[in-house]
């Protein structure tokens, strides 16, 4: 087990290393230029554009200015081009203000998407069933933008309460209270928004993993011992059906980084899809570096979180 | 069974408890909820985050509008576009005039002995009415001895030549006088500065120096000189933010920061006419120019003082040491790459405080402000790029303004809750012709196709009514439109019957038909505008209608610029301008500008054009100038070279809670000034905690 997790932990190193590479080279490779030596803004002259390129190592070959990034991304002093602000904070403060948003919406997902699958499995075939697929299906194929934009419309007509945002701008001097009830409000309208994708996915497949469980023999036998329904649903049934979600739950982990770039850009949220989504639009090389290798990071300690987990709850399963 | 009711109740409290928030929030009726110092706070939406918030450096309007409440200027324009006095409380035109003695120059009488004897004679020749002179101009004649000086010969500068410049007469004049030299002409004769022989001046050169010498001193030592001259009194008592005094040395800090190649500042060309800034005293100084440049003094109005403290080269150098930078950013450490341009420090009425990129500014007013502080305690600068994000937050109550789009200005008019300010740019659009091409050298033909173009339709449908016709180059806010010219009707009847009177005929298959050639040209325009685009449309669909035909293409803004604007290759463009509040109109109007990579790239070229142009240059008397802009105005739409279609109209949307405080402590509804500025008066501004009826 030792051994394995060693391994592991060895091959994801190196397969972080050749990312790198790979985010480097395509970032690098993909066209367009950093906004500060667009050569398409008439307002640059020649040699600025020259001076601005030398000083951001632009000129140097490529494997240069792989090395040049590590080694400012190791020391810290890895700068944006936007601003010259240090990126590792940048990229810190932006993930604190995504995380709220990230862990509401993830209970709202989780806490949501079971007692409405585990319903429609047990009525299969119900008006309840029918209409909960037909709305996961709808939320499923509404694209999420639209649906925001709709759901912002409606709660600013009929309201008339702020939505954008993670405060109430000007509402800094109320009181405590007030302001920690502003701020979670903001968090209603985005967290659903980013939710509802996840409902609707979420809870098709809590039923139709309690579908197949529902017909297994030890659930039979459960109810064949004169267990009531509700024991045999939810604790028979439910752990059994529960062990996709595992893996599921690790693979979690990298929206934490990317984060939810559509809802945050929407809802002018300063997170972190934000910051890396103006990035990528800037060229800020700094920026979209880094944000893709922690994201890279991310995903693979989420896959070797997940094997871990899976391990761990489904005794069939061995590492070795 | 535990697990049944968890798994249905967690999900209930936990969208109950974040749904019981929205209890607690303010809304746009009620913004004082919880806290009722939202009242002094204004918040403005906007599209872009500012860049760098330094006066001589910054070149978006974002920053502006920051830099302009940080930063005072010495001057700037009151509420019917007059000048007016701000760090500076007085200013006076006056002028020095030099005449290069040339010893045996023939004059109307007699030769030129020397610098004395030219000067006898021509105070006699003011004496005796000769010379018109008006009374109070002359306030002295001085005379300025030879002198011997080196000159770098050539390109490299490496050769330096000895050059005899002759002895020089200085005139004082009390104010600006274009045509002090015609006064002299019946002493000095006509062709007095064509008797300079500059060969004499200095030693022998070797040829190939010898062309671009002469032309060196023609242009540092002419016969006839002006250099105007303002002499600024400053305000007393006035404080940087962080309490430093303000004085005359922070003035020329500023001007020599915006020359300094260094810096790279977009300004360097607005103040390339100074010759030099005198400091005369903590709160005195003089800034010479080098030519007549009735506009120059406009620079002023806009360019915010910078604390030479804060920013002066010693200051750098230890900011540099402290920030413990690598050798690269060492290197070219400059203004441009100090903290200063994110902590501004000024003298205006609001101070910096906080700047969160892509999020917000924040400022405070200036308690000391020595024009009495604004009512408003904070002033929040909020960049939203979503359109429709910016008309939610306004709507909730978390920004008390912004600029809507064109099709959302119609909600908000007819709505009493909102109040929509809104006024002509100073910008337009238009159709350039290239003037060059044989087909559109026919005045008759530019003015005939832009008769044939319904321009309202245009307003109406692409800016949803949000724009005005023009008629010429100059804005229409500004004293200089002449409001009484009528915009170019819309009549293709009209505009047949001036291209048959050119020649054009149609042809049997409809269109315009000359010389065996049909009339067809490409319509081009930038990529990335749709207005610019839907006009390409409409153009081409309305030409089609009287034979003409037009084809149409939009490319990326480099390659346009590129590839067709900078070498003037192209038959007519769509495109527009923004301007500032300027007579001078030479970089877009003079024929001097009509060569690759100027701004006259349609080739427009009219004498009369340029004599005025060059006439609005030197009239220092402002009724004179305006008189002048406005011929300038007709010639130009006499002409047609563009077809001018329409100023776009800024629209602003505002709480009608907001008002301005009258002088006496009343109350009034906002207005904007005559270039239709709604935060001219912003000082002025305060919210009600409810609407008030007027």
């Amino acid at each position: 087990m030792g051994q394995y997790l060693l391994r592991n932990l060895l091959q994801r190193l190196v397969l972080l290393v050749i990312v790198s590479f790979l985010v480097h080279a395509l970032v690098h490779l993909a066209p367009g230029e950093p906004a500060e030596v667009d050569p398409n803004n008439p307002r640059f002259k020649p040699e600025d554009v020259a001076k601005i390129r030398a000083a951001f190592h632009l000129d140097e070959p490529l494997h240069v200015q792989y090395g040049l990034w590590i080694r400012d991304l190791a020391s810290g002093e890895l700068r944006s081009f936007k601003d010259g602000q240090p990126v590792l904070p940048k990229i810190w403060d932006r993930f604190l203000n995504s995380l709220p948003l990230f862990v509401c919406a993830t209970l709202i997902v989780w806490t949501l998407s079971f007692p409405t699958g585990i319903h429609a499995a047990i009525r299969r075939g119900s008006t309840y069933d029918r209409s909960t697929t037909f709305i996961a299906y709808a939320l499923i194929s509404i694209p999420g933008f639209f649906l925001s934009y709709l759901a912002i419309l409606w709660v600013v007509n009929t309201f008339g309460v702020p939505v954008i945002g993670m405060h109430t701008f000007g509402n800094e001097d109320a009181p405590r209270w007030f302001r920690g009830m502003d701020r979670l409000w903001h968090l209603v309208v985005p967290s659903l928004m980013l939710a509802v994708g996840g409902v609707a996915i979420l809870s098709r497949y809590v039923r139709t993993q309690m579908l197949e469980v529902i017909g297994q023999d030890y659930v039979r036998t459960a109810r064949a011992k004169g267990l009531d329904e509700n024991t045999v649903i939810y604790s028979h049934a439910l752990r059994n059906a529960l062990l996709p979600f595992v893996t599921m739950f690790g693979l979690m982990l990298p929206e934490l980084v990317s984060g939810a770039v559509i809802i945050e850009q929407i809802f002018a949220w300063p997170g972190i899809g934000r910051l890396s989504f103006d990035a990528i639009l800037a060229r800020d090389y700094p920026v979209v570096l880094t944000v893709t290798l922690i994201a890279a990071m991310v995903t693979l300690a989420g896959t070797f979180l997940s094997d871990i987990l899976y391990a761990v709850v489904d005794p069939r399963i061995r590492l070795s | 069974m535990r697990i049944k009711q968890l798994l249905t109740v967690t999900p209930i409290v936990l969208v109950g408890l974040l749904v019981q928030a929205y209890f607690w929030v303010p809304t746009y009726e009620d913004q004082t909820a919880g806290a009722a110092q939202r009242l002094s706070k204004f918040i403005e939406a906007s599209i872009g985050d500012a860049k760098l918030l330094n006066p001589a450096l910054h070149a978006d309007a974002s920053s502006m509008k920051i830099v302009d409440k940080v930063f005072d200027t010495l001057l700037d324009f009151d509420e019917q576009l007059q000048l007016r006095g701000r760090l500076a409380t007085r200013w006076q035109l006056t002028e020095k005039a030099y005449l290069t003695v040339l010893p045996g120059a023939a004059l109307a009488r007699g030769v030129v002995d020397d610098a004395a004897g030219l000067r006898a004679v021509i105070r006699s020749g003011i004496d005796s009415g000769l010379i018109e002179m008006p009374p109070g101009l002359l306030a002295g004649i001085e005379v300025l001895p030879a002198r011997t000086l080196s000159i770098p010969a050539g390109d490299t500068g490496s050769v330096e030549v000895s050059v005899n410049a002759p002895a020089r007469l200085q005139f004082d004049l009390r104010r600006v006088e274009q045509r002090f030299f015609e006064r002299l002409r019946p002493v000095l004769g006509t062709d007095y500065a064509q008797q300079a022989d500059y060969e004499a001046w200095h030693a022998r050169v070797d040829e190939p120096l010898r062309e671009p010498l002469l032309a060196t001193l023609r242009e540092r030592f002419p016969v006839f000189e002006h250099n105007p001259e303002i002499g600024f009194e400053l305000r007393r008592g006035v404080r940087f933010h962080d309490g430093h005094a303000f004085d005359a040395g922070d003035v020329k800090f500023t001007y020599e920061a915006i020359m300094n190649p260094r810096n790279l500042s977009p300004r360097t060309a607005d103040f390339e006419p100074i010759k030099t800034i005198e400091v005369l005293g903590p709160h005195r100084l003089r800034v010479v120019y080098k030519r007549l440049f009735s506009t120059a003094v406009n620079v002023w109005t806009a360019m915010g003082i910078l604390p030479e403290h804060l920013l002066s080269d010693t200051v750098l150098a230890r900011e540099m040491e402290e920030r413990e930078l690598g050798t690269a950013a060492r290197d070219g450490f400059g203004m441009r790459d100090s903290r200063f341009n994110r902590n501004p420090v000024g003298t205006g009425p609001f101070r910096f405080v906080a700047w969160r990129s892509d999020e917000l500014v924040h400022l405070r007013r200036n308690e000391q402000y020595w024009d009495g502080a604004p009512h408003y305690q904070d002033y929040f600068f909020r960049i939203i790029p979503d359109t429709l994000t910016r008309e939610v937050e306004f709507r909730t109550g978390a920004a008390d303004s912004y600029n809507p789009e064109p099709y959302q200005v119609a909600r908000y008019r007819n709505d009493p809750r909102y109040r929509v300010y809104s006024s002509p740019s100073t910008g337009y659009t238009y159709i350039g012709y290239n003037n060059r091409r044989a087909l559109f050298r026919d005045p008759r033909v530019r003015r005939a196709l832009g008769m044939a173009i319904n321009v309202d339709e245009i307003i109406r449908y692409v800016l949803h009514g949000e724009g005005e016709r023009i008629t010429g180059p100059y804005p229409k806010t500004t004293h200089f439109y002449p409001q009484d010219l009528a915009p170019l009707a819309y009549d293709p009847d009209a505009a047949l019957r001036l291209l048959q009177e050119a020649g054009w005929l149609r042809n049997a298959d409809g269109w315009l038909e000359k010389d065996g050639k049909i009339f067809e040209f490409n319509l081009i325009t930038n990529n990335g505008n749709d207005k610019r685009r839907h006009i390409l449309s409409i153009a081409q669909d309305a030409w089609k209608r009287i034979g003409v035909k037009c084809n149409t293409e939009v490319f990326e803004w480099a390659v346009f610029l590129e590839d067709f604007i900078n070498p003037g290759d192209f038959d007519a463009v769509v495109l527009g301008w923004l301007l500032d509040i300027n007579a001078d109109q030479y970089q877009l109007w003079h024929s001097s500008q009509a060569t690759p990579k100027k701004l006259n790239f349609v080739g427009y070229v009219n004498p009369r054009a340029d004599a005025l142009i060059e006439e609005i240059r030197l009239e220092y008397d402002t009724q004179k100038q305006i008189a002048l802009t406005r011929e300038l105005h007709r010639v130009v739409a006499d002409d047609q070279p563009y077809t001018f279609l329409f100023a776009p109209r800024k629209n602003e949307v505002l709480d009608p809670k907001i008002v301005m405080v009258t002088a006496d402590g009343g109350i009034e509804p906002l207005r904007a000034d005559r270039r239709g500025e709604l935060y001219f008066f912003f000082s002025r501004w305060r919210k009600l905690a409810h609407a008030p009826d007027f």
